[in-house]
């Protein structure tokens, strides 16, 4: 389409195992909400591309392991970072409590960088860490962003708020990405029946029932 | 969604607004073509998509939003696509063809089941079979029947299409103006050949 290159910038996606930096990229890439947990080993890069008003941007995400044993390079996946993000669960003080860690190690390699601070899983109602005890960010000048990559809530938040600083442009939204017009394929009866077999299996496999708001 | 939290949260954002030197400066605004802009709404309705992953017998969510059915203000033909709610991402972008069928699925009735042979939301066209779900069975029940007309309108126009193309793609160059080579044509084969580089 355009001549331009897409303004790309490389995000590092810190903090605690299991605070749900995975789950929360694959929700981006995907849409999908996996519950399962998988440890990361080393980092898995990412890119998420968004549509805004001053055009298409992309975010390399590096999505690091949270646990320590996977860790890997660390230091290592951090250069270069033009922008973090920080996260640790509100059901777990300890992953709050190792937040200055992960900025420290973020702020020796980055410098200053922009860097969101995400409190996840805010829909949980048994909470640790009230939004009042959280306070780092005010120290070390971070957004704050209390989160949920279950049920969306402020989920689009972090990535909006870097991509303004990236591009320094407080009025960046957000805007509908490009919808193409789909091909029109006719499929042969023979397909057709292999494709009934998997509807039938597909209409007799439940869909995750939540309590949600449509 | 309310939450309690929001108040505090938006309080806060206000409190601290940190500068940075951005590491490239955007100042201009661009109009991002949509491809909807030649088609009207003729339905809408929020919903939550998935799509059925074979391997693993597992349905995966792709998206929360408003579902619409476009129809094309030319060639008439009507489309399915839905939006991400907030980054407004495409998470279906289907034809709607006769052959597809919306089935139940079992122990839900708000939700379609119904398999779709080139969905383009992830940029190259994929088969899929896909549930939507509704927020009640009043809904679900309002998308059957415009879905169903929609599978009438398109099949009609098939039909009608004895000659296809040749005077089609001429209509769509006088109006086309200055950018005929972004414009999606109805023609299938342009259309497969196209679909890489325009992501």
């Amino acid at each position: 389409m355009s001549e331009q290159p897409i303004p790309t910038f490389k995000l590092v996606l810190v903090g605690d195992g299991g605070t749900g930096k995975t789950t929360f990229v694959k929700r981006h890439l995907t849409g999908e909400f996996e519950k399962k947990y998988i440890a990361t080993l080393g980092v898995e890069v990412h890119p998420l591309t968004f549509t805004t008003n001053f055009g298409t941007i992309c975010f390399n995400v590096w999505d690091t392991a949270g646990q320590e044993k996977f860790g890997g390079l660390r230091d290592g996946y951090y250069i270069q970072g033009q922008c973090g993000i920080i996260m640790f669960d509100v059901t777990s003080r300890i992953t709050y409590k190792n937040v200055p860690n992960w900025h420290r190690d973020l702020e020796r390699v980055c410098e200053t960088i922009p860097i969101v601070l995400c409190g996840n899983k805010v829909d949980v109602k048994e909470r640790k860490v009230k939004t009042s005890q959280v306070t780092f960010h005010r120290k070390k000048v971070l957004q704050y962003f209390e989160i949920s990559a279950k049920s969306n809530y402020n989920f689009e938040k972090p990535f909006l708020w870097l991509a303004r600083k990236l591009v320094g442009n407080a009025q960046l939204e957000f805007v509908a990405a490009p919808a193409l017009a789909p091909p029109e394929i006719h499929v042969d009866p023979a397909l057709m029946k292999q494709y009934e077999d998997e509807l039938n299996q597909a209409a007799s496999a439940p869909l995750p029932e939540e309590d949600e708001d449509i | 969604m309310s939450d309690p939290t929001e108040e505090t949260q938006q309080h806060k954002e206000e409190e601290i607004d940190p500068q940075f030197e951005p590491v490239i400066k955007l100042t201009d605004q661009i109009q991002t073509k949509t491809f909807e802009e030649d088609e009207d709404v003729v339905f809408k309705m929020r919903a939550k998509l998935f799509r059925f992953e074979a391997s693993t017998t597992e349905w995966k969510e792709r998206g929360t939003g408003e579902l619409r059915l476009l129809q094309h203000k030319e060639h008439k033909k009507i489309r399915l696509v839905m939006r991400r709610d907030k980054t407004l991402k495409v998470c279906a972008n289907h034809s709607i063809t006769p052959e597809m069928k919306l089935q139940p699925n079992i122990g839900s009735d708000r939700s379609w089941v119904y398999r779709c042979v080139a969905d383009i939301a992830e940029g190259t066209p994929t088969a899929e079979t896909l549930a939507v779900r509704f927020a009640n069975s009043e809904h679900a029940e309002a998308f059957k029947v415009a879905f169903e007309d929609a599978q009438k309108t398109n099949s009609g126009l098939v039909s009608a299409e004895a000659h296809p193309a040749t005077e089609t793609s001429q209509e769509n160059k006088q109006d086309g103006v200055d950018n005929t080579e972004e414009n999606p044509k109805e023609e299938e084969s342009k259309e497969e050949t196209k679909e890489d580089e325009a992501e």
